[in-house]
């Protein structure tokens, strides 16, 4: 099997590379799998906390430049762990784990921020996903940099004053869809809840 | 305009410095209005980041494919590989530094304009050109473009010679990793050929790049011009202008 370094992987987890993807799952989610069952979870417990792990350290390692002084293995353990103590906390109102299945690292505060923001994005993008074709169309090319007048071309409309309006009614569609969500008054008094990961 | 529609010209950039400066107060003034102004700018970030809606697509995948195959082979040693992936990365334009940064530095600084009208070119959907090899070469060079790869794309770009589609991207790679003299050189080259479909674009770039290189006199010459024209650019180039004066 192909060898990757803590480099490798985190520039993997950037270009969302699927070698670098099954390395570290075929690699490193037996010891969380083992961690969460041997602390109150589940098998699906398991996989939520490794999937939000692995986009918390993409969001770090892209804004952040992330440099690992530790194995990516020993990180990887040290945010799941953090992530299920977090959720222990919230469900059980357990503050410590039962058993350790690896070593793990003190991480910094911003882990917990990420996670947060993790989550807010998981709920944005599900309510995206929930607009009209034609919508998500609009906002995309709009907020990849095209301008208006292509836009108005490429989707038909009769104008590019049109395209602006349609844009406008679009994002108001979604900001409306996430603001009636439950769970975005969790994320706005400043006590996220955590998502499933599912669609 | 209502406040929802200020907020979205205010992260879109189309707001007037008047407008600005409204808006501005009531951020300071409101504490709701400034939690919906990040909110709805952090809407669009998460919108952008088509990188990380890759990311959890393929984790999803592969959560699901273990499931259904741990069901059916519940006997089968959970570390044998039971999945394929499509391998398809979209990238993204992601806007420089973030709303909290515009909003809580003083007004106007070259920073800040720079974070405000900076946006790297979208990558041309469709490559034409009379001769294969270049025809690779670019699709390769937008490969890793898309990617948000600059060195790797400005290899291939690069490798184009004074090819012009390749010589304007080139210049955006330049930005995105900061060696702008070599980005002048390139956008420079695409103004002096005018006959293409880049000219306004370098020249708004040009522009954008002495802000970046704090080279505030030649930035105001640059933008002077554009806003004389009739560029695609001229309103935002005004706008700055009147920022810099």
């Amino acid at each position: 099997m192909q060898e990757f370094t803590a480099e490798n992987i985190l520039q993997g987890l950037k270009d969302s590379d699927t070698k670098v993807l099954d390395y570290v799952y075929d690699n490193f989610f037996y010891q969380i799998k083992v961690f969460i069952t041997r602390n109150h979870g589940t098998e699906e417990d398991a996989q939520d906390i490794y999937q939000d792990a692995i986009l918390v350290i993409y969001l770090k390692a892209l804004k952040n430049n992330l440099t690992l002084s530790c194995s990516f293995n020993t990180y990887l353990y040290s945010v799941c762990r953090l992530l299920w103590l977090k959720q222990l906390e919230q469900k059980r109102h357990l503050k410590t784990v039962a058993e350790d299945t690896g070593i793990f690292v003190e991480l910094d505060k911003n882990v917990l921020e990420l996670f947060e923001k993790n989550e807010r994005y998981k709920l944005y993008q599900d309510h995206f996903k929930k607009l009209s074709f034609s919508c998500q169309k609009v906002l995309e090319l709009f907020l990849a940099g095209i301008p208006l007048k292509e836009i108005a071309n490429i989707l038909g409309f009769k104008s590019e004053q049109y395209a602006k309006k349609r844009k406008h009614q679009c994002k108001e569609k979604l900001v409306s869809s996430i603001k009636s969500d439950p769970e975005f008054k969790y994320f706005n008094n400043g006590n996220p809840k955590t998502r499933n990961n599912g669609q | 305009m209502d406040n929802n529609l200020k907020i979205e010209e205010f992260i879109d950039g189309n707001l007037t410095e008047k407008e600005l400066q409204e808006l501005m107060i009531l951020t300071e003034s409101n504490p709701n209005f400034k939690k919906d102004v990040v909110f709805r700018a952090e809407v669009n970030d998460a919108l952008r980041d088509k990188r990380y809606a890759e990311l959890r697509k393929l984790l999803n995948e592969r959560s699901n494919n273990m499931a259904s195959s741990s069901n059916k082979f519940w006997f089968q040693n959970e570390l044998l590989k039971t999945w394929h992936l499509a391998a398809a990365s979209f990238s993204l334009l992601l806007v420089v530094g973030g709303l909290w940064y515009i909003l809580s530095n003083k007004p106007f600084s070259t920073e800040r304009l720079v974070t405000k009208y900076y946006k790297p070119a979208h990558p041309i959907l469709q490559i034409r050109s009379a001769e294969m090899n270049t025809d690779d070469a670019l699709k390769e060079a937008f490969s890793f473009y898309k990617q948000n790869d600059y060195t790797n794309a400005l290899k291939y770009f690069n490798s184009l010679d004074n090819q012009i589609t390749a010589k304007f991207y080139s210049g955006v790679c330049y930005i995105e990793l900061e060696q702008y003299n070599k980005a002048i050189d390139s956008f420079e080259y695409v103004i002096s050929d005018r006959d293409n479909l880049f000219v306004e674009q370098a020249e708004w770039y040009l522009g954008l790049i002495y802000l970046m290189n704090n080279q505030k006199n030649q930035a105001i010459d640059q933008f002077e011009k554009i806003s004389d024209s009739d560029s695609y650019y001229s309103n935002q180039a005004e706008e700055i202008l009147k920022y810099l004066n």
